[in-house]
């Protein structure tokens, strides 16, 4: 056997051939991080985190991290649904969570996020929007759901609306009333059932990510940043809590079979059963 | 008896006395430095990327590093929501504040041709966020092990209701009261940053002062103990 012409180092190796040096892995079942390759990161939610916000919650996806804060504010009806208050998510990527990210404008991967979680909310109808209403053609309650990521190591999107979903259950509005064309908020003490409700959710979806990687079509679950910028794909699964889809998703080149998509959704259907488990335990 | 009455002030605390502190260091895992500081209520995510290549040539600086700090408040952050552009010009300031109190701490002839970047990230504001800002990134840029003369400590004092006190909340900022930021460091007890923009007694300036640079000394104390028990932390499982 002929000696190598050059010798790496394997974090050189990494570097020149991150594809390569990955597939070294993959094709013994593991990943550079130690993980399998059905295998999500640990996953933390805290809820409540700030107390300027009427809802709140922290969500930990291995590296990502996600802040998101509810804000119910009172505003003026559309006019082509008198009766129906609205939502406004919002994700953002600034250049804090990762040296990907460059000030500016919000980038196209922040509001492509944004917009799918606006869809997934919207078409599943998580929340009765007529819930919000609290004069009809006069005022109803907009809901500014805005989710900042303050450390980003791939998969977004889980990470993102597990947050709203987990500060949309925490939420808490005063009860506003309604007087000759005046709006009264109480403030001052602390909410309580009797001058605050909160909101009624009629379903809770939760995505399970993966990427597609290589043409052998390697599934690796829960995408890092690394493994996101060397897979050709990814597919992301919406499941609501009785285990119907609200989504599905499958971008980037590589196309896949429909075992394949199959497996997803039995992985995904375990995954977000085992989320739910870890948002309801506090 | 009312609080004011035996001295406290609305949130319970006396004169010179800080809000807790809670802080941490290394709480980012992609950026090279982070810090996560509250002042109370007020809480505040710091996070420097770099010395690393600068994004625009036109900038370099062939013998030093630049410094380049960029401050973000969460729509959530505050009682009323309000979206704040990146280009509001209160946030440019406080930002532009930020890097001139580090400019001559950082040694940034170390770095030539390089720049630092520092983002901050307001999640929570309840008063005294610049004093956060500041403290905030001190942290995050010993955690990035970037070379610094010293600590930068902040603190706010302020006249409330004919008292000076430090670390004024927000209902104590709000309630028309004379503010003033000083960020100092603590080692020569030299002042890098003083700002005030209401009106205040000349008289009264002294004491202010006298009692903000107090505040840095005591914010000095928590902010060593941070960095030291993190190092001793490293350390330990280094041996292991």
């Amino acid at each position: 056997m002929a000696t190598p012409a050059f010798s790496f180092t394997p974090s050189t190796f990494q570097k020149l051939h991150p594809a390569e040096f990955f597939r070294r892995f993959t094709t013994e079942g593991v990943r550079p991080d130690g993980r399998l390759l059905d295998a999500f990161r640990p996953t933390t939610v805290h809820h409540g985190v700030i107390s300027t916000a009427n809802g709140s919650a922290m969500v930990r996806i291995g590296g990502t991290t996600v802040v998101c804060g509810v804000k119910a504010e009172v505003a003026e009806p559309k006019l082509d649904a008198p009766d129906q208050g609205y939502l406004v998510p919002n994700v953002e990527l600034s250049p804090m969570c990762s040296s990907k990210f460059r000030p500016g404008p919000p980038s196209e991967q922040a509001q492509a996020v944004s917009e799918a979680i606006n869809r997934v909310l919207k078409e599943s109808k998580v929340l009765d929007l007529k819930d919000l209403c609290i004069e009809e053609g006069k005022a109803v309650w907009v809901l500014y759901v805005d989710a900042v990521c303050v450390a980003y190591d791939g998969n977004i999107f889980d990470a993102a609306l597990a947050a709203i979903m987990a500060a949309l259950k925490n939420v808490r509005i005063r009860k506003p009333t309604y007087q000759e064309g005046t709006i009264k908020v109480s403030g001052g003490s602390t909410a309580t059932d009797e001058n605050s409700f909160r909101l009624n959710l009629a379903r809770a979806p939760l995505s399970a990510t993966f990427a597609i990687f290589d043409t052998t079509l390697t599934i690796l679950a829960d995408p890092n940043v690394t493994e996101e910028t060397i897979s050709d794909g990814q597919i992301s699964i919406t499941l609501d809590e009785t285990g119907l889809l609200c989504g599905v998703t499958k971008i980037g080149a590589a196309s896949c079979s429909q075992s394949v998509m199959k497996d997803c959704v039995q992985s995904a259907k375990k995954r977000t059963l085992q989320l739910r488990g870890i948002m309801n335990q506090q | 008896m009312s609080h004011n009455q035996i001295g406290l002030r609305i949130d319970g605390r006396r004169p010179a006395e800080l809000r807790k502190i809670t802080s941490t260091t290394c709480v980012l895992s992609q950026a090279d430095g982070s810090a996560y500081l509250e002042h109370g209520n007020t809480k505040v995510l710091a996070a420097v990327y770099g010395p690393r290549e600068a994004r625009h040539r036109a900038l370099v600086l062939h013998d030093r590093a630049i410094l380049n700090v960029e401050l973000n408040v969460a729509p959530f952050s505050s009682g009323e929501r309000r979206r704040r552009s990146k280009n509001d010009k209160r946030l440019l300031e406080m930002a532009s504040f930020v890097k001139q109190t580090f400019e001559p701490v950082v040694i940034a002839t170390l770095y030539p041709r390089s720049q630092i970047d520092i983002y901050l990230q307001v999640i929570q504001h309840d008063g005294g966020t610049l004093q956060a800002c500041i403290n905030a990134t001190t942290l995050a840029l010993i955690d990035a092990g970037i070379a610094m003369t010293d600590y930068v400590c902040a603190c706010t004092a302020g006249w409330v209701e004919r008292e000076a006190a430090i670390d004024l909340n927000y209902i104590e900022e709000s309630s028309d009261t004379s503010e003033v930021t000083i960020a100092m460091l603590p080692k020569s007890s030299k002042i890098t940053l003083a700002q005030m923009e209401s009106r205040l007694h000349v008289d009264k300036l002294e004491e202010v002062f006298r009692l903000a640079g107090e505040g840095c000394k005591q914010m000095y104390e928590v902010m060593d103990k941070t960095i030291r028990d993190r190092a001793e932390d490293l350390a330990r499982k280094m041996t292991v």
